[in-house]
């Protein structure tokens, strides 16, 4: 009888323990609602890393990647009752009652090894009320000194992962086009954990619309280097620059979910339409064939319909149509301009850019549903989605000069990326680096 | 004997600009029925574009490319477009005038039309819409007599203007066609 009472007391404490930041779903609970209080404690230097910079920098990086997403409020390290060159790294060694007592409910530490050029960081999170170390989290990475960072966004995602139920995004780049090299836009690459974009192509020409290959080894884009606008691609490793169609007049293009079609706009005698391609430039098929303007087509995740803008009805609307052809259906009915749509990576909700009195504004909406404008400063332009489907990444003026900044999709956190002296444009998130 | 003002060698410049530039290129191909120049793109290397002394002329590319603004007007008039529009209307149709009279008078001349848009609009929807209004002005003045094969389209959409102010006063003067000799 004791040992039936036994199992049912030890049954009831484990169910009445709180797990480590339950699963909370509904729409109370996302972005811009702040819900946890979370502690990053910079890497203690286990060896090889003098005065701490590369703990520090890893703990730098994951406290952006977990500020923009939205769900946290970051304390202050003046406040941390543990120090990063004392920390313990188990749960016995972890002060939960003086934690506690900052306010933190989740607390990640850890420690950093450094042999040479190559990097090994121990992290852990701990969750406070529940006086535990949360093993979803705790993780061993192995790398280079440049994979610090990556190592940091790999554990945001974790985090996100385990605390929303849904992996995080930060293990990605954005794609951009950007003038703070020069006067000419040239395509740049952005990581987050990086102060400033990376340039990647010297083409000393125009350069609009950036798009992933899939795979993440090439971002193909529109250039005039040949004197009228056609696609290339510049290929991330070797930097090398090549067209993509042979031939025609074409004004940006998009690469199929499975990376095997393009969807692109090509302009013929002043017209513009949007054709379907093969990865080797073959035309598939045409899929519009209007007077009016038919440009910037968006793909589904499903690789089976996309989003356009045309102005066939007069004016630019958001329309959506299927990879095989048939009437274009709209998507937009509200406002006199709608253009540069993004299809969500998560679902049939669609992003794009409204014109409104003061410039254009960032509005999202469910294919057949109601739209809702989620920013309201400055003027947002080109939208494109995180792949987790919760952020948009977009050009802002709205701090003086171009850059490019993200918001939730419901517009309740916004956040700027990029800085600096800005010039930033046409950003494009990737899918996760892995 | 009297000096010759320095204006006159500038008239002169500009006059010669289009014959001092090494344009290569090919003549206008089929391609696309635009006629644009296909092959190694002149106009579009550094250095190189039919903009001669002073920097007068040259495509607004090949301009920037210098570190040159784009040149309003030049030795053919811009065609000014209402907001969003490609339609030849008002003033429009006084500029298409003067450029008609001149390409008659000079029919060896081969020109490109430029498509230019404000900042109003988003970057691909401008680039499609300088089409349009490249597209317009050519098939107006082949409609009047011009033989198609001398005039070539582009657009540069809203990456090109010729001045930045959040103003009526700017847009107006970047939604333009803007016509460049490139030889004659």
């Amino acid at each position: 009888m004791t040992r039936l009472l036994t199992a049912l007391v030890m049954v009831l404490a484990v169910v009445a323990q709180r797990p480590a930041g339950a699963v909370v779903t509904g729409s109370i609970f996302g972005p811009g609602s702040q819900s946890f209080p979370i502690a990053v404690v910079p890497l203690r230097a286990l060896g090889g890393d003098p005065g701490g910079r590369i703990g520090q920098e890893f703990a730098r990086a994951l406290s952006r990647d977990l500020q923009l997403s939205g769900y946290f409020k970051l304390l202050d390290p003046a406040t941390f009752v543990e120090k990063p060159d004392s920390v313990g790294l188990t749960a016995a060694e972890t002060d939960f009652v003086g934690w506690a007592a900052v306010g933190a409910s989740e607390v990640v530490k850890g420690g950093v090894l450094v042999a040479g050029d190559q990097v090994t960081v121990e992290v852990r999170m701990f969750d406070v009320p529940g006086r535990r170390d949360v093993p979803e989290v705790g993780r061993r990475f192995s790398g280079s000194r440049g994979e610090v960072g990556r190592m940091a966004h790999k554990t945001a995602d974790r985090i996100l992962e385990v605390l929303t139920g849904e992996r995080g995004p930060f293990d990605s780049r954005i794609a951009l086009t950007s003038t703070r090299g020069g006067r000419l836009k040239e395509v740049y690459t952005y990581a987050f954990d990086q102060d400033a974009p990376t340039k990647v192509t010297t083409v000393r020409s125009i350069v609009v619309g950036p798009h992933w290959r899939p795979d993440l080894r090439s971002i193909l884009f529109a250039s005039y280097e040949q004197h009228q606008p056609r696609l290339y691609q510049v290929d991330l490793l070797t930097r090398g620059v090549r067209p993509v169609i042979p031939k025609g007049v074409f004004l940006n293009g998009a690469w199929s979910p499975d990376g095997t079609r393009l969807l692109v706009t090509r302009e013929i005698a002043g017209n513009s339409d949007i054709y379907l391609y093969d990865a080797g430039g073959s035309e598939i098929r045409r899929l519009t064939d209007h007077w009016g303007i038919d440009v910037s087509p968006a793909w589904a995740p499903d690789g089976r319909r996309f989003v356009f803008c045309s102005a066939r009805a007069g004016s630019p609307q958001i329309y959506v149509l299927d990879v095989g052809g048939g009437d274009p259906r709209r998507v937009s009915h509200a406002g006199s301009y709608n253009t540069s749509p993004a299809w969500s990576p998560k679902g049939d909700t669609v992003a794009w850019a409204t014109r409104g009195a003061g410039g254009f504004q960032i509005v999202v909406q469910p294919l057949d549903g109601e739209p809702r404008t989620i920013t309201e400063r400055g003027s947002n332009e080109d939208p494109s989605w995180s792949p987790d489907g919760r952020y948009l990444v977009f050009s802002s003026t709205r701090a003086g000069r171009q850059t490019l900044w993200m918001a939730d999709r419901e517009g309740r956190t916004q956040n700027e990326l990029t800085g600096g002296v800005g010039g930033d444009s046409s950003p494009a998130w990737s899918p996760r680096t892995e | 004997m009297r000096s010759v003002g320095w204006w006159s060698w500038m008239l002169v410049a500009v006059l010669c600009a289009p014959l001092a530039g090494g344009c290569k290129k090919q003549g206008p191909s089929p391609e696309d029925g635009v006629g644009g120049p296909d092959g190694a793109g002149a106009l579009g290397e550094e250095g190189v574009g039919g903009g001669g002394a002073g920097g007068a002329g040259g495509s607004s590319l090949a301009r920037a490319q210098q570190g040159l603004s784009p040149e309003e007007d030049g030795v053919l008039r811009d065609v000014p477009f209402g907001y969003d529009s490609y339609e030849l209307e008002g003033e429009a149709g006084d500029a298409v005038e003067r450029n008609l009279r001149w390409l008659r008078e000079n029919p060896r001349a081969k020109v490109e039309i430029e498509g230019h848009c404000d900042n109003r609009g988003t970057i691909e929807y401008n680039l499609a819409l300088g089409a349009k209004r490249a597209g317009s002005v050519k098939d107006h003045l082949v409609e009047q007599g011009i033989d198609a094969t001398r005039l070539s389209t582009i657009s540069y959409g809203k990456e090109l203007p010729v001045c930045s102010e959040e103003t009526e006063a700017c847009w107006v003067r970047n939604r333009r066609a803007h016509l460049v000799v490139l030889g004659r």
